[in-house]
């Protein structure tokens, strides 16, 4: 019950910071996407800029009088909520331990986020622009980057808060209890693999 | 990392990587994963008719005078499922074991995504300036946040070697 209770106060804190944050959070992911796409592109003409949960793609070859294309980019960020209801879930998680595995966690997903949006622009550009798209980009790239944005938003996004959650944040199965514990080889296995667990509690009197 | 963990995260990226590859080739998602997802919403059509909604479903669509979605992937819990099973494989655990928790893991997550199908609906008929947020963040990371429950809980229990009372502690068994 009460882990119940803690899931859904993260769940409902990641979910007031994502709000609130992610305006400001777009501008940043924009800017910092954009001089990921431009220091590979020839000639330098990608602009992107964030606006009403949005990403703006700007091209410095586009026609002055088109309308700019956009991107949602609440379906690219939103995965930070999972991370947060997860690490909610873990004891300790005020602990150094956690807190850093935390920080750390939101600094890959930050990177993974910068990825995405450099792929879904990416894609963008390789599917979606005619016979533009055709000229600049092969068949091995359109499918390539198109796959790479579906993933991500099919599962990618989930299974990365997951294993952050999982490997970096979550409470940290003792080695030395699971290497004490002989009930079998699933269970000694599981345990060192990260059952979550009582297994990983430490042993108790009697 | 122990090796434990490597091998985790290995299976399950490997895992994870060939389901996703299996549901995106055209045939599978043609043959299996649209009629599955015109059966969800067939399903969902009768609970919102139960619900007082006048709806009806054209293929993957439920629509009514007022609203239509269009459920795609993203929205019929495949993306979670993808996920619990690649992790409980992933997971050390007996056939059986394994065999039990995607049962019953794969029921749990098409029961509750049944009711988010049919709660969106009913939240865009009747309060279309949150059906977005609801869609979007919500109920995606309510979801998924279920599949990562029943997968704790089921490798609680492998972990303890499926002994069906709670899984008890690996050292209590000791």
């Amino acid at each position: 019950m009460r882990l119940a209770l803690r899931v859904l106060l993260g769940f409902l804190a990641g979910l007031a910071l994502w709000w609130l944050a992610t305006p400001a959070y777009d501008r940043v992911l924009a800017g910092v996407a954009e001089g990921a796409i431009r220091a590979f592109e020839r000639p330098r003409a990608t602009r992107l800029y964030a606006e009403d949960r949005r990403l703006v793609i700007d091209r410095a070859d586009f026609p002055s009088t088109s309308d700019r294309p956009s991107l949602p980019l609440d379906d690219l960020t939103f995965d930070v909520i999972l991370l947060l209801a997860l690490a909610a879930t873990t004891r300790g998680l005020l602990r150094d331990r956690a807190m850093k595995g935390l920080a750390l966690s939101c600094c890959v997903l930050f990177a993974l986020h910068v990825l995405a949006v450099v792929a879904s622009v990416e894609g963008f550009y390789a599917t979606r622009l005619g016979a533009w798209s055709a000229a600049h980009y092969g068949a091995f790239s359109r499918n390539l980057w198109a796959t790479a944005v579906h993933f991500w938003r099919f599962v990618g996004c989930y299974a990365a808060a997951f294993l952050l959650w999982w490997f970096l944040v979550r409470e940290a199965p003792a080695a030395s209890t699971a290497s004490r514990a002989p009930s079998g080889r699933n269970s000694s296995r599981a345990a060192s693999a990260g059952a979550p667990s009582r297994a990983s509690r430490p042993r108790g009197k009697g | 990392m122990q090796p434990a963990q490597k091998k985790f995260l290995l299976r399950f990226v490997v895992a994870l990587g060939a389901f996703y590859l299996l549901v995106a080739i055209q045939p599978v998602n043609d043959r299996v994963v649209v009629p599955f997802t015109e059966l969800l919403v067939r399903v969902s059509t009768v609970l919102l008719a139960a619900i007082g909604e006048e709806t009806q479903s054209v293929g993957t669509v439920i629509q009514s005078p007022a609203f239509a979605v269009d459920v795609k992937n993203g929205c019929n819990g495949i993306e979670a499922a993808l996920l619990l099973v690649a992790a409980m494989l992933a997971f050390p655990a007996s056939p059986k074991q394994r065999a039990l928790g995607i049962a019953a893991g794969l029921g749990l997550i098409q029961g509750v995504n049944l009711f988010r199908i049919v709660s969106l609906f009913w939240l865009g008929v009747h309060h279309r300036n949150v059906f977005e947020l609801f869609h979007a963040a919500v109920w995606q990371t309510a979801l998924i946040l279920l599949a990562v429950g029943i997968f704790l809980a089921w490798s609680r229990r492998a972990a303890g070697g499926g002994t069906g009372s709670g899984g008890g502690p690996v050292e209590a068994r000791a």
